[in-house]
């Protein structure tokens, strides 16, 4: 099965409610991935503030940190290669990665819980 | 003391700060020590004087107290604490990560959140780990002060939640990583909290209103979190020989007496003890052993003259903060020192001249209402409510930045909000929006307790290099708050304090914090001064006597300007007495 692996900036947490200003990105990025998972799929988030070392460990993210800097994260690996960097993916992305089918219900009740509108 | 009997392995000693604490958890600590016992006394006050009380340094390591054998202290610093935890994360990625990386980890994990949970931690450690514990027959805590022990002591219950709802990698718990490691850790702390036998929580107060109204609120919190097992004990009770010989002396123990019959009904079935008023400072241990003990204290025979202090007055020095038509005054200093009270005088005495003052404050124990007691032209009250303004913070982030999300996206979002770190947020973006008003009028803000206000400006520092990092870049004009608390024309910050050797060191010892983040203090003002008071009773004399001594080290080396507020025989309420505490006649009525 697919591993999809995010390696965020340092936050203080995933969906930045901790910091002085909430980053809409990452608060719908956090619901993404949840909703990505219920739908079956493989996510790994982690945090440069909290987990360095899994940063340090991995080559491929090790050097991307080493050529770009932090301030080119997030960067996201599919199965360990690189997919997306600078910017988070949409839901649309996350469920092509993992192969999940966008269930048309849970785009319903908000005006734009997916990449279609607004 | 009842306190005393049969004590089970953990102690805390909690209560508003200046209730004496320290003092009685100290007294304590030497009782059972000198008993035979093995006693760890463990402070988590971010401003800690255990060390002091004992005239030895002790710091983040276990200390024998080489006085009193079987005597052991420690000193959890959060700074320290958030320092080595930084250190066992950074630690491993140095020369593994480019140089700047890793100082961008180190800037993300400097922040209050990564301090709480530090010291947080550490405290639980102490409550579970036998490794480092299973030496003592007690552990004693002399506790922070009480609404951030509150939060300390709820949070094992809220994080246990977390864990329990199994959303591991989700809940935003900050620098938690690997939060199952804990898990165990925070459940057994929990279990020792609520168990009984193991646990006593003593109530420290003083024999005022307020003091015994906070230690009410402080009981009824803990019990509905699973603290039972507590005591009360109403510290510094000027004993009833001494009503007889004066008037300020008969006004006080009445005073004393009136707030004790109006015990909260709360309290009123705990176990309650008595400590009376001494005429010395309690620092060193042959006062400290006097502490709990019932027998009259020696008062030197010398006393008779009324001791003599000239020193300016609260009103001399609101002259200098009119003249500037506007402005920020903050009022900062340790819990229980007055500072409430002084900021409503400040605010009484400024609106009495006919200039426009809002008064406000973020001190979750405050009284404000209370102390004001009726209300004056120009002059505006407002309370920043932390419960208020984070529930409005959150319902703010969930309407914005929740509002295109799913049902299962909100409840994600909803679960990170109630963080423990956004209430400090919630109040600081309170707190920025009311010191903008100070460019047109008097803002007089009370603030928290030292630990907490010094959070809040690291949140105002964080913010302001944030700020600054966008707005540079686009070179643009701009004004922070943690700016406007650096600009003595626009703010005036009084650091508050009593005339007793621990208040004015910590009063120091914030001075210091204040100046390195770029603040410096504008005056100190001495409240609550028997001295000041001219008082005749004999206790009262040597008390006045001690104050002299701190009073001048206040005057020759740490303030540029001061003033000294007397202790007065009625509770300053109301505005007439309120004007009368800035040092004015009062007006006929």
């Amino acid at each position: 099965m697919t591993t999809i692996q995010v390696f965020d900036p340092a936050l203080c947490c995933s969906t930045g409610v901790c910091g002085v200003e909430t980053d809409q990105a990452l608060v719908t990025f956090s619901a993404d991935v949840d909703w990505a998972k219920q739908s079956g799929a493989r996510i790994e988030r982690f945090n440069l503030a909290q987990e360095p070392m899994i940063f340090a460990e991995n080559a491929t993210v090790k050097a991307f940190l080493e050529r770009s800097g932090q301030e080119a994260l997030p960067l996201i690996l599919v199965d360990g290669e690189i997919s997306l960097a600078g910017r988070y993916p949409n839901r649309e992305e996350l469920a092509r990665w993992a192969g999940v089918k966008e269930v048309e219900e849970a785009k319903s009740g908000a005006c734009c819980s997916g990449s279609s509108c607004c | 003391m009842k306190f005393l009997e049969q004590a089970p392995r953990f102690l805390f000693f909690t209560g508003k700060g200046g209730v004496g604490k320290t003092s009685i958890a100290c007294a304590t600590a030497i009782e059972l020590a000198e008993a035979g016992r093995r006693v760890l006394l463990v402070s988590t006050d971010p401003a800690s004087n255990v060390g002091q009380v004992f005239g030895v340094g002790i710091g983040d390591k276990i200390t024998a107290i080489d006085a009193v054998p079987n005597l052991f202290a420690l000193e959890i610093d959060p700074q320290a604490a958030a320092q080595a935890y930084r250190d066992r994360i950074v630690g491993p990625v140095r020369g593994k990560l480019p140089e700047a990386v890793v100082r961008g980890i180190e800037e993300q994990l400097s922040g209050a959140c990564t301090t709480e949970i530090a010291a947080f931690d550490e405290f639980t450690a102490l409550l579970t780990n036998t490794a480092i514990t299973s030496g003592y027959d007690h552990i004693i805590f002399d506790t922070a002060p009480t609404g951030h022990t509150i939060r300390l002591l709820q949070l094992p219950v809220a994080w246990s939640g977390f864990l329990e709802a199994g959303k591991g990698d989700a809940s935003c718990l900050g620098p938690l990583a690997g939060l199952e490691k804990q898990r165990a850790q925070y459940s057994a702390a929990v279990d020792a909290l609520a168990d009984g036998q193991r646990t006593r929580l003593i109530l420290v107060a003083r024999p005022q209103n307020s003091a015994l109204r906070e230690a009410a609120r402080t009981h009824e919190e803990l019990a509905a979190i699973g603290l039972n097992q507590q005591f009360l004990v109403v510290n510094g009770l000027l004993p009833k020989e001494e009503a007889a010989l004066d008037a300020l002396a008969a006004a006080l123990y009445a005073r004393e007496q009136a707030a004790l019959s109006a015990t909260p009904d709360a309290l009123r079935s705990l176990p309650c003890d008595y400590v009376p008023l001494k005429p010395f400072n309690l620092v060193g241990l042959d006062a400290l052993r006097q502490l709990l003990v019932a027998t009259p204290s020696h008062i030197d025979a010398a006393v008779g003259e009324p001791v003599e202090l000239h020193a300016p007055s609260l009103s001399e020095l609101v002259d200098g903060i009119a003249a500037d038509g506007h402005g920020l005054v903050m009022l900062m200093g340790k819990g229980g020192v007055g500072k409430t009270t002084l900021a409503a005088a400040v605010a009484v005495e400024l609106a009495h001249r006919g200039l426009p003052v809002h008064l406000t404050t973020s001190d979750p124990a405050a009284h404000l209402a209370e102390t004001l007691h009726g209300s004056l032209d120009n002059l505006t009250v407002s309370r920043i409510d932390p419960h208020a303004e984070t529930e409005r913070y959150r319902q703010e982030v969930l309407r914005t930045k929740g509002a295109k999300l799913d049902a299962q996206g909100r409840a994600l979002l909803e679960e990170d909000l109630r963080s423990p770190c956004t209430e400090e947020i919630a109040v600081f973006q309170a707190f920025s929006r009311i010191i903008r008003e100070a460019g047109e009028k008097f803002v007089v803000m009370d603030t928290a307790p030292t630990g907490h206000t010094l959070l809040l400006l690291d949140a105002t520092g964080a913010y302001h290099r944030e700020v600054a990092r966008m707005l540079d870049a686009k070179g643009a004009h701009y004004m922070t708050p943690m700016m406007q608390l650096q600009d003595a024309r626009r703010t005036k910050v009084l650091l508050v304090t009593l005339a007793e050797t621990t208040p004015v060191l910590e009063a120091a010892n914030l001075q210091a914090d204040l100046r390195r983040a770029g603040i410096e203090p504008w005056a100190w003002v001495i409240n609550n001064s028997v001295a000041a008071a001219r008082p005749h009773s004999p206790l009262l004399q040597q008390r006045a006597k001690n104050e002299l001594r701190e009073v001048e080290k206040v005057a020759t080396t740490h303030a540029r300007r001061y003033a000294v507020v007397p202790l007065l025989s009625e509770e300053p309420v109301g505005v007439s007495r309120l004007l009368e505490l800035a040092g004015r006649e009062t007006e006929p009525a």
